[in-house]
């Protein structure tokens, strides 16, 4: 009996030794990373939604090659929860910031005084609508939503106008989730400019889909199109309301093409009416780049001060490239 | 005559009954080309309303057992998660059904018993647990959409049984909406249990005074609430055809409005099936009407919320009819 106890005693100690000296042992073997000790932080007013769980991989990819911490804030597009989670940010004096900058005045005053504290901040996903003439941060990391609104419409639109329909009082709509907010803003701005080079006349109808929530987003893009029969093209101006055009098109009783639709990001979705042919064409912005990019660059800019600008988005997605998407989207990378 | 209509008012659910009805024929008579009661949009409701329409029905129950349940938003995506993950490991579609099934019944559980045995007021405690399992979530998931076809072909028994279509047209998810409230309502209205709800939810002191084990009678509630999360959301995977962490998103709110509008009272013991059967399918059908009507974009929510205010009211009012 005691031989059996020591015996355990024995075996625990070298599981325990086994436990502590082989990740030390590991540890001491692997040179260490550039970034090793470095803390950023992005802040950002996604939601948890697929687009910002593609930048989250995007950052951790970046991190763990770097070596450095990263954290990641979805504030779901809560603008005074976004600005607390800065300045906590702030507060923790993390090696540099990148923040979604969703907020023409909202942002200058808290950007301005971290960077004076010495602070690294540049600007991700969304940016203020002057540039850098607007906002202090040191660069800008991501899509520009006015162009790539341009470049989906234009798209959308020669479909169209290959159909034969009469562009003059085109019927077109665009479902967002978050109305008000920036990204849907711009990108309607991107739609309205190509609207007017292919003399559309006709307002564009912005339908309210009521948030993240699929099955609201769904019933509403419904209920608008039953509303709305004669609507021709449709946009989902982000990546929930575009993953839901396809099955909102069916609800309507629409078959593939009778609608041009087409909309933002990759999600299942979206690839699925891709394929049906119900979505014409998405913008991929390649957001796995903000949260890379964002790393990399908050990383080289405290080393060596660099500041680039880097536009990560406006690939076009349709049935002919679709197969590049598959084969990455199951890794999250697009 | 008076008297009758009298009897009629008295009734809990009476004024969203009278208020539903008037809806529909306005929508009917006044949306464009009729829209509202044309095929696609039958249709498509028929599709769409049993997402929240099953989860209201349970949230209800409890409700009326006093208690509420803000876990509602996260255990339907857990569930989700579960039975894409599973799915992926191979496991059959059968057995991943009915242990996905057995999670939202073990979600409830817990909510059932923190409540009861630690005397948090229920709706802080199913709120932490509400973020804490949301936290699992997209922990877990790190918050990427799964896409279902990967894992499972298109034309599964389970998926033709739950959102297939009769005659091509029919959802199957609105029959078992209401197979489901068929059952709840034997199971309120009918069964001794029922009673035990009512009066647990009325008066817990009394309750055990006239020996009906309470704490019994809530988790039963929570469990049956985490079972029809379950549920629905392997309805609504199969339907939408991918994981997102976004599911179920405001559901908790949204299902107690529901209740409320249907005549369910939020300090308990007083509501009914019908009544709250009526509320969910008054909220929808009024969002749903209101954008076929070509309401502005941005008031929709405004146009939702004063409803929810007048139906309030109305219960009041129905109230005073039915305490004279």
């Amino acid at each position: 009996m005691k031989r059996s106890k020591i015996f355990k005693i024995i075996v625990l100690v070298t599981v325990l030794s086994l436990a502590f000296i082989i990740p030390t042992l590991s540890m001491a073997k692997t040179p260490k990373k550039p970034a090793a000790g470095m803390y950023f932080r992005l802040v950002t007013h996604g939601g948890n939604d697929p687009f910002w769980a593609v930048v989250q991989k995007g950052m951790r990819d970046a991190s763990d090659l770097l070596g450095c911490r990263a954290d990641i804030d979805l504030c779901g597009g809560n603008l005074a929860l976004q600005q607390k989670r800065f300045a906590e940010a702030v507060a923790m004096r993390p090696d540099g910031i990148a923040l979604v900058i969703n907020d023409d005045k909202a942002w200058d005053k808290p950007v301005s005084d971290a960077i004076k504290k010495g602070i690294n901040v540049i600007g991700i996903n969304n940016d203020d609508s002057k540039g850098a003439a607007g906002n202090a941060r040191l660069c800008y990391i991501g899509q520009d939503d006015r162009r790539a609104g341009y470049v989906i419409a234009r798209r959308l639109f020669a479909v169209a106008k290959r159909k034969g329909w009469y562009m003059g009082n085109l019927k077109v709509a665009a479902a967002v989730e978050v109305p008000g907010a920036n990204y849907g803003n711009f990108r309607s701005e991107g739609i309205r400019k190509a609207m007017k080079e292919f003399g559309i006349n006709s307002k564009l109808d912005i339908i309210d889909a009521g948030g993240l929530e699929m099955t609201t987003v769904e019933s509403r893009i419904t209920s608008y199109l039953i509303a709305h029969p004669n609507t021709k093209v449709l946009f989902g101006l982000g990546g929930i309301c575009t993953d839901r055009l396809t099955s909102a098109l069916k609800n309507a009783g629409k078959r593939p093409g009778q609608v041009v639709a087409g909309g933002f990001d990759t999600a299942p979705g979206t690839l699925s009416g891709l394929k049906t042919g119900y979505v014409e064409a998405t913008v991929d912005q390649q957001q796995y780049l903000q949260g890379y990019f964002a790393i990399m660059t908050l990383y080289l800019m405290k080393k060596y001060g660099f500041a680039p600008n880097i536009d990560t988005g406006g690939y076009l997605v349709d049935k002919n490239n679709i197969s590049t998407i598959q084969k990455y989207s199951p890794m999250h990378i697009r | 005559m008076g008297k009758r209509r009298a009897s009629f008012l008295s009734y809990k659910a009476s004024f969203t009954f009278i208020v539903f009805v008037i809806l529909v024929v306005f929508f009917s008579f006044f949306t464009p080309n009729h829209t509202f009661v044309g095929s696609n949009n039958i249709g498509a409701l028929g599709k769409l309303i049993p997402d929240l329409g099953i989860i209201s029905l349970g949230v209800g129950i409890l409700m009326i057992a006093g208690e509420f349940d803000m876990s509602v938003a996260s255990i339907i995506p857990v569930s989700s998660f579960v039975f894409i993950n599973l799915l992926a490991w191979n496991v059959p579609l059968i057995i991943t059904f009915i242990l996905t099934l057995m999670v939202g019944i073990a979600l409830g559980t817990i909510n059932g018993f923190l409540v009861v045995k630690t005397g948090i007021p229920s709706f802080i405690a199913t709120l932490g647990t509400m973020m804490f399992w949301k936290g699992v979530v997209f922990a877990a998931s790190r918050m990427m959409p799964i896409g279902l076809r990967a894992y499972l072909e298109p034309g599964s028994t389970l998926e033709n049984v739950l959102t297939g279509t009769i005659g091509g047209y029919f959802p199957l998810q609105f029959l078992w909406f209401l197979i489901i409230s068929i059952v709840l309502l034997l199971f309120l209205h009918i069964h001794k249990f029922g009673n035990w709800i009512y009066v647990t939810g009325d008066n817990k002191n009394a309750a055990r005074a006239m020996g009906i084990n309470t704490d019994m009678v809530k988790i039963v509630s929570y469990v049956l609430v985490g079972f029809l999360c379950s549920f629905m959301s392997v309805m609504q995977t199969l339907r939408i055809e991918s994981f997102t962490a976004t599911q179920g998103s405001g559901y908790g709110l949204k299902a107690i409005a529901s209740a409320v509008v249907g005549g369910t009272s939020l300090t308990g013991g007083v509501g009914s099936l019908p009544g709250i059967l009526l509320g969910t399918l008054t909220i929808q059908i009024l969002e749903n009407g209101l954008i076929l009507l070509g309401a502005p974009v941005f008031g929709i929510n405004a146009f939702i919320g004063a409803g929810i205010v007048i139906f309030a009211i109305l219960n009041v009012l129905a109230e005073r009819f039915r305490t004279r």
